[in-house]
């Protein structure tokens, strides 16, 4: 993970996280929408431009690649990298979460 | 029944034009089409609570892109100079979010920025590129008999950039702050 995908990538938003956590199935935009919609109940809504702009973006900087097109729709899979990014993702949340409760970091 | 309205919104104004567009649809006036600088054509249909959105795409739009929006329940009806008008009826949006189409605050800078490098910057480069030096010219009387028309022209074309330049300016600038963090 080169400088540039880290500043933009870590941390990242809570669309952006959901996103590449959810591409870890091959899906299309909708697709995506609907699983995060499961997994939050409800919470979290990924409108459809920010889930456009941010897919465009994630292939563009090779987070993930299109997989395959089903009537008209693009399905998008995670990268190797993009899997390196969302590994490097949970590991800040799971330190954020532990320190909320209380617990300390072991260097 | 149709009718056409005139009312001027400036490139940084997409935010109070879906408002308005969707209160003219409450009143029971659906938009058909918008035709530049300033004249929009209703048709009357049902009062109905519709939601309306812009998107600023620049001929960038791909049948992937419309298809997206239509699976999150977009009506896409209408584009112009790049902008895309979509609606949907408000009943059809389950959670506030479902009536955005950017729901975080990157992606609604995202789209201010785009508007600013694409619709802004080439508007002041006509301007500094092509109004000054024409109003120039025409002041110093280069153009000959013509001048005085050219000078009035160029000096309304002036007035108006430098208006549309600053005000727009101001107020990406301000979508911008509202929405960083």
């Amino acid at each position: 993970m080169n400088g540039k995908i880290k500043k933009v990538y870590v941390p990242m938003t809570e669309s952006a996280f959901y996103i590449l956590f959810c591409l870890q199935t091959p899906q299309h935009g909708y697709g995506i929408s609907q699983q995060v919609r499961r997994l939050t109940g409800g919470a979290v809504t990924i409108g459809a431009g920010t889930m456009y702009g941010t897919l465009s973006k994630m292939e563009k900087d090779g987070l993930i690649r299109f997989y395959s097109e089903e009537d008209k729709r693009r399905l998008y899979r995670i990268t190797e990298l993009g899997r390196e990014v969302l590994e490097t993702e949970i590991k800040r949340i799971e330190r954020l979460y532990k320190n909320s409760k209380g617990e300390n970091i072991d260097a | 029944m149709r009718k056409t309205k005139i009312r001027f919104f400036t490139i940084a104004d997409y935010e109070d034009e879906e408002l308005w567009l969707r209160k003219q649809h409450q009143n029971g006036w659906k938009l058909v089409k918008m035709t530049s600088p300033c004249f929009y054509t209703f048709e009357e249909c049902e009062p109905e609570d519709v939601v309306y959105r812009l998107d600023f795409k620049n001929g960038e739009q791909t049948e992937e892109y419309l298809q997206m929006l239509q699976d999150f329940g977009w009506e896409y009806f209408f584009h112009l100079f790049g902008w895309l008008y979509f609606r949907k009826p408000a009943s059809a949006a389950k959670t506030e979010g479902e009536e955005e189409l950017f729901s975080d605050n990157t992606s609604r800078v995202d789209m201010a920025e785009h508007v600013t490098r694409t619709r802004l910057i080439p508007l002041m480069v006509i301007f500094l590129c092509c109004v000054i030096p024409n109003l120039i010219n025409a002041m110093n009387g280069v153009m000959g008999r013509l001048s005085t028309f050219f000078g009035f022209f160029f000096g309304v074309m002036f007035g108006i950039y430098l208006f549309m330049i600053i005000y727009s300016g101001i107020k990406l600038n301000r979508i911008r702050a509202k929405y960083k963090d």
